[in-house]
């Protein structure tokens, strides 16, 4: 089939490119778009690295047809730094201590933020349902529950600051 | 003992943590060079097959591929992914270059055969789809029984009874023979131990560049990134000094990077077409093709007094190598260490045969043997202390090193907290109360169980090691380390540059990390045996105090005082005894660069360092596990591991490697099966739907003790951690699942099924 | 398995009907793509390469819960399983199937996967089905020409093959109200990991009387341990109309392996079946009892 004109929102940006029907999201972010903070490992759905939101609902980008997410509004790691500020997610990660090779962390971090947007004060228990397909080899997830939680007070207090 | 440091024991914001928290570090799939083209390689689909024929025409011509290579292109060097003819191993080398970069003939499901690099990964696809491969089929051993059986097919010719190698214990002593007649109780046993898989989430991706003056630029995350470039040199009949080696940012390795995989075929590539190359595993090859840990069988004997003293020790070890020899060569011998020499014992012994089998590789996975065989002997330990009616904490005590003694590699114990550490953890899990408790909750019941470790500080001994650190200082008063630990993720750079800071007297921000590339950086190893600490780690402090004493000296021509009166802290240059007189490290450092006080000079410091020790990090660990005696399943409901690695220099990052060391030894011991097709030899759990790792649902409520006892040789009293706190959990938790309804499994994993099965025949007995 | 897909052409159909005349223009060279986390799976591993995909997401109308007494429970074929695993209807009256829901896969998973591509993929193992056969789910079926409603313990011919008759989708799952004194469960037990395949799975509804200690009926529905999912009708036969007894608990649990026929681990997952059934009985049995004795005490 050949290639058509496509809209897409990526991190509140729109662009117009050419793709073909079989290109999944996530090779339109790379490969397209020159995202790469979003990865791939498994391909089929199984280690969560190449989550990001669509609509605020996390997503496999790899097995999501690019086609299919046209005119929908998808956040990828590279949407939640403002300018120079870190997202408070992000930044939890880092003063945490829940990053070590870092691959699977912009696929946590996407999947932190579709919870703590539904749930702002998660649970332990919510927490493990919430990010049980999202895979590390590394941490053993402690550092990561931790990074979650304390990203939630700071949200919360945030709010506060703003409301 | 923290306090008396300014950034030692502190948690800090790691230097590239901020790239990996926004997506904008940069691993080898992410990076793209102009005209780059997309390589693929083509696998056997058998597991000992010869090779008749290669058809590539019609690949060659399909418009887009712009090469297509077999063996019949390449010079046959042979090479070993594990880097041959080490002049590391003092004891001789046991490597087997027994690998070209395209198979001379299949010797397991996964074997390059073909490769062609296109302009797109969807050509790339088709040509591979269009060259023909005529095979003939050979019978085939798919595991040691069949390779060692009298006339069984040879998976090299080289190799009588597909015995790829047999070493016997080097620290051998005593009469074992003759001790286990005359001990008061003999413990006999046979383990088996998994192909685990490294299973790092990011798969292998290598990038090859050749450019027109016959220099190889690769992008490679192999971990001992100066010894690659050796071996690639050897392989293409190149000087050292054409290659360079690259690591980009490195989704982990756990032991599987140690080695190089596709990075000569990206380079023959890349030479034939002249275009950058980049060849990017699927994850299905990954699990096919990337060393996994050193699947184990053995017999372990140990002999004991009535009193619990440990009086002898023999193993007899059969590993598999798989197709090729490539680490498993190592990883056999070594485990005879951990095994061996781990308690005190007047009387050792070992053997170890590594055969070949036609099957996917087996090299070395964090812990190198260790994790294999604590599996055994911890549980071994369990048992004598049962059958002798001692506490298997006092068990422990009682036999393990001592300061002044022996360590499992023949080196002697300048300091060891692993009593502490086995005290801290018992008091913290409760293990007095929740012993022997057989607790019934319905069909639920509880135990708990423990094991011990130790590792190394890098590879000496028994492999020469070096580590060359330079440091030079900005005008600023920032400095810049080169350096070049393999990093896949472990956070040694956070760690080195709390030892410059700390000992330059600056804060751990104002060292700034460069690395990753070998026409920059000096020779390092790289990242194994968990030497990076301890020897990048004194290379960093030997090199930083002479960029200090430089710092000293120019420092005095301005305040008028001794050298040796001066001191650093908090960026600045300060009289001992009266700290008012002080300048800042910045101003010397400019000052010293444009001349102002003497001749021009950029302050800088350079250590080549050798260790002559590899002191060894302990830990005890420390499970709670709830069995359901209807269903089988177990549930780790806690994990505790009291380390004791010397100085700490970051306690963020030991736990950190201790709580993802928690979930690899759930796995081993629990829910990772590596399944080969005996039929066809083909893997048939190749992803991680198949092959299931610990997600954040199956960890247990941890805590991690870290115990100090800082190191006389480590810099800042610092010893290895990145292997250690794997080692024991696997047992420990086969222990607790004993403590909890009296059944012991000796094969991994242990399934429910296999709960059941045993469950079932003790009441039948 | 391949990286990049083999192009296609694709379909992007409004309404039902236009979806099924593209189906049936193309035959067996199509597919349908709904939340599409089982077939690009399947395509990336080489076991499929259809010509022409028509993605049916994009047909409108076909994503709601309904609920009413008369008329039961209506959930349209495109709803995703997190949208039932959240939904405050289901979770109220019928838990089972939230729970079910609530297992599929992973989060990412679940929040683009339906739950008639669920019931279409007519795996042994899928975890939506055994809730769905205890409460006694139809299935709407749209044709070329005709709808029909299935129920879902007829849907199930062999493994992966369906009741689907040429061109076909199902458009509706309908589950009949439930009287006031019943309640059910879904239990299961993973292959490996927590978020793993389910390795046995078993779903169980009771009715009990207002008259003490009565089975006025029960349903048994398991998924992984035949080469369908399945209605253990024989075991059921035991306890319908009869007073809830322990020991018939046994013979219960007796039937069940009788009619169970597992593929692999066959030893271990009869055992499983046998005791997830008895668990979720006496779990559903206590549980209704403990309601039913709130409401006669007024407390």
């Amino acid at each position: 089939m050949k290639e058509q004109m496509v809209k897409f929102l990526v991190n509140g940006t729109t662009y117009e490119i050419s793709i073909e029907p079989s290109m999944t999201l996530l090779e339109v972010l790379r490969d397209k778009l020159g995202l790469t903070g979003t990865k791939l490992s498994c391909g089929v759905g199984s280690c969560g690295v190449c989550t990001v939101l669509v609509d605020g609902k996390a997503v496999n980008s790899c097995l999501t047809l690019a086609i299919t997410v046209k005119g929908r509004s998808i956040l990828t790691i590279e949407g939640l730094v403002k300018g120079a500020t870190l997202h408070p997610i992000q930044k939890a990660f880092i003063d945490h201590g829940a990053i070590q090779c870092g691959f699977c962390t912009p696929g946590m971090i996407m999947s932190a933020k579709a919870l703590l947007d539904e749930s702002p004060n998660p649970t332990r228990a919510e927490i493990e349902k919430a990010m049980e397909g999202n895979l590390c080899r590394c941490t053993g997830y402690v550092k990561i529950s931790n990074a979650i939680l304390a990203a939630a007070k700071a949200l919360e207090e945030g709010e506060k600051q703003n409301g | 003992m923290a306090e008396e440091f300014s950034v030692i024991g502190k948690t800090i914001t790691q230097p590239d943590a901020v790239a990996k928290a926004t997506g904008s570090a940069l691993y080898a799939a992410d990076i793209k060079l102009p005209g780059m083209l997309i390589g693929k390689v083509l696998r056997s689909p058998y597991p000992h097959a010869k090779i008749l024929r290669i058809e590539r025409t019609k690949a060659e011509k399909l418009p887009g591929v712009k090469a297509v290579i077999t063996k019949d292109d390449l010079l046959k060097i042979a090479y070993t992914c594990s880097f041959r003819d080490l002049p590391m191993i003092r004891a001789g080398s046991l490597q087997r270059p027994d690998q070209f970069i395209l198979a001379d003939k299949a010797r397991y499901v996964g074997d390059a055969i073909a490769a062609v690099a296109a302009v797109n990964e969807h050509i790339a696809d088709e040509a591979l789809s269009l060259i023909k491969v005529e095979y003939e089929k050979l019978p085939a051993v798919l595991n040691p029984e069949e390779a060692m059986k009298p006339g069984a097919p040879r998976v090299h010719d080289h190799a009588e009874g597909n015995i790829a190698g047999h070493y016997t214990y080097r620290f051998a002593q005593g009469d074992v023979e003759k001790a286990f007649k005359e001990a008061d109780l003999l413990v006999d046993d046979t383990y088996e131990t998994t192909k685990q898989v490294a299973a790092q989430l990011e798969p292998q991706a290598v990038i090859a560049n050749y450019d027109a003056t016959g220099s190889v630029t690769v992008w490679s995350p192999c971990q001992l990134p100066h010894l690659a470039k050796r071996e690639l040199a050897h392989i293409f009949g190149m000087p050292a000094g054409k290659i360079r080696l690259i690591n980009p940012f490195v989704g982990g390795s756990f032991g599987c990077r140690l080695s190089i995989y596709n990075e000569p075929i990206c380079i023959a590539l890349a030479m034939i077409t002249g275009k950058p190359v980049k060849i990017e595993y699927t994850k299905e090859e990954d699990f096919a093709c990337l060393e996994t840990r050193t699947p184990a069988r053995y017999h372990l004997r140990m002999g004991f007094k009535k009193d619990g003293t440990l009086t002898a020790v023999q193993l007899k070890l059969i590993v598999w190598a798989g197709g090729y020899a490539g680490r498993s060569q190592l990883v056999g011998n070594v485990m005879l260490i951990w095994g061996l020499g781990h308690y005190r014992c007047p009387n050792r012994a070992g053997e170890v045969y590594n055969v070949y089998t036609n099957t996917p590789m087996s090299g070395a996975m964090r812990g190198y043997g260790n994790p294999e065989i604590m599996w055994g002997v911890e549980q071994t330990m369990d048992m004598a202390a049962e059958k002798l009616g001692i506490d298997p904490v006092e068990l422990r005590l009682k036999n393990i090193l001592k300061v002044g003694e022996l360590s499992n590699k023949g080196l002697p114990i300048e300091s060891t907290a692993l009593e502490k550490c086995i005290r801290m953890g018992a008091e913290r899990i409760g293990w007095k109360e929740k012993r022997d408790r057989r607790e019934k909750g319905g069909s639920r019941c509880r135990g708990v169980g423990m094991a011990t470790a130790a590792q190394s500080s890098g590879g000496y001994p028994g492999l020469l090691e070096h580590s060359t650190a330079l440091i030079k200082l900005n005008e600023d008063g920032s400095a810049n380390l080169i350096v070049h630990p393999g990093s896949p993720g472990t956070n040694i750079w956070g760690a080195l540059s709390q030892i410059a800071a700390e000992e330059l007297g600056v804060f751990a921000e104002d060292i700034h990390i460069v690395t990753g590339d070998t026409d920059i950086t000096m020779f390092d190893l790289g990242s194994h045996a968990s030497r990076s600490t301890y020897v990048t780690g004194n290379a960093v402090l030997m090199a930083t105090r002479q960029a200090k004493n430089q710092l000293l000296e120019r420092a005095s021509k301005r305040l008028e005082v001794s050298p040796a009166e001066l001191e650093t802290k908090d960026r600045k240059v300060y009289m001992r005894e009266n700290p008012q007189k002080s300048i800042s490290i910045a101003e010397i450092a400019r000052d010293a660069i444009y001349g102002l006080d003497g001749e021009c000079l950029n302050i800088s410091g350079k250590c080549s360092w050798e260790p002559k020790s590899s002191p060894s990090p302990t830990a005890a660990f420390f499970a709670e596990v709830e069995v359901d005696t209807e269903t089988g399943e177990v549930k780790v409901l806690k994990f505790i591991t009291a380390i004791d690695s010397g100085r700490v220099i970051n306690p963020t990052t030991v736990e950190g490697q201790a709580e993802g060391a928690i979930a690899q030894g759930i796995g081993f011991a629990l829910t990772e099966d590596y399944v080969i097709h005996q039929g066809t030899g083909a893997v048939e759990t190749n992803n991680f739907d198949s092959y299931k790792i610990p997600s954040i649902a199956d960890m247990p409520e941890t805590e991690i003790i870290l115990v100090e006892e800082p190191d006389p040789t480590g810099p800042f009293g610092a010893k290895g951690t990145g292997e250690l706190s794997l080692a024991g959990v696997a047992p420990a938790i086969a222990n607790a699942i004993y403590d909890a309804v009296g059944v012991r499994i000796k094969e991994m994993p242990i399934t429910p099924d296999k709960i059941l099965e045993a469950l079932e025949r003790r009441e039948v007995s | 398995m391949i990286r990049v897909l083999k192009p296609f052409e694709y379909f992007e159909p409004n309404t039902v009907k236009e979806a099924i005349d593209i189906l049936s223009r193309y035959g067996r060279k199509a597919k349908v793509f709904g939340g599409g986390t089982d077939l690009l799976v399947e395509m990336k591993r080489g076991k499929i390469a259809p010509q022409y995909v028509v993605y049916i997401k994009s047909i409108p109308g076909l994503d709601y819960i309904k609920y009413s007494q008369e008329e039961g429970l209506r959930i349209g074929a495109l709803t995703t399983h997190a949208t039932i695993a959240d939904s405050h209807i289901i979770r109220d009256r019928f838990e089972l199937l939230a729970t079910a829901c609530k297992k599929v896969g992973t989060p990412q998973v679940r929040n683009v996967g339906t739950i008639g591509g669920n019931i279409c993929q007519g795996g042994p193992s899928q975890d939506t089905i055994p809730s769905l056969l205890v409460l006694n789910a139809m299935l709407k079926l749209v044709g070329p020409h005709s709808e029909r409603l299935v129920p879902i313990d007829k849907f199930f011919i062999g493994p992966f093959q369906t009741a689907i008759d040429g061109v076909e989708l199902i458009t509706e799952i309908q589950i009949p109200a439930l009287p006031a004194q019943s309640g059910g469960c879904y239990k299961w037990i993973t292959k490996r990991t927590t978020a793993d395949e389910t390795l046995v799975g078993v779903a169980v509804l009771i009715v009990s009387d207002s008259t003490e200690g009565i089975c006025k009926d029960i349903r048994i529905g398991l998924c992984s341990v035949a080469p369908t999912p399945f209605r253990a009708r024989k075991a059921e036969e035991l306890l319908r109309e009869k007073k809830f007894e322990s020991e018939l608990l046994e013979e219960i649990v007796q039937a069940i392996d009788d009619e169970a026929i597992p593929r692999s681990r066959e030893n271990y997952r009869r055992k499983m079946a046998k005791i997830l059934t008895k668990r979720a009985i006496e779990e559903v049995w206590q549980r209704i009892n403990y309601l039913k004795n709130i409401n006669v005490d007024g407390k």
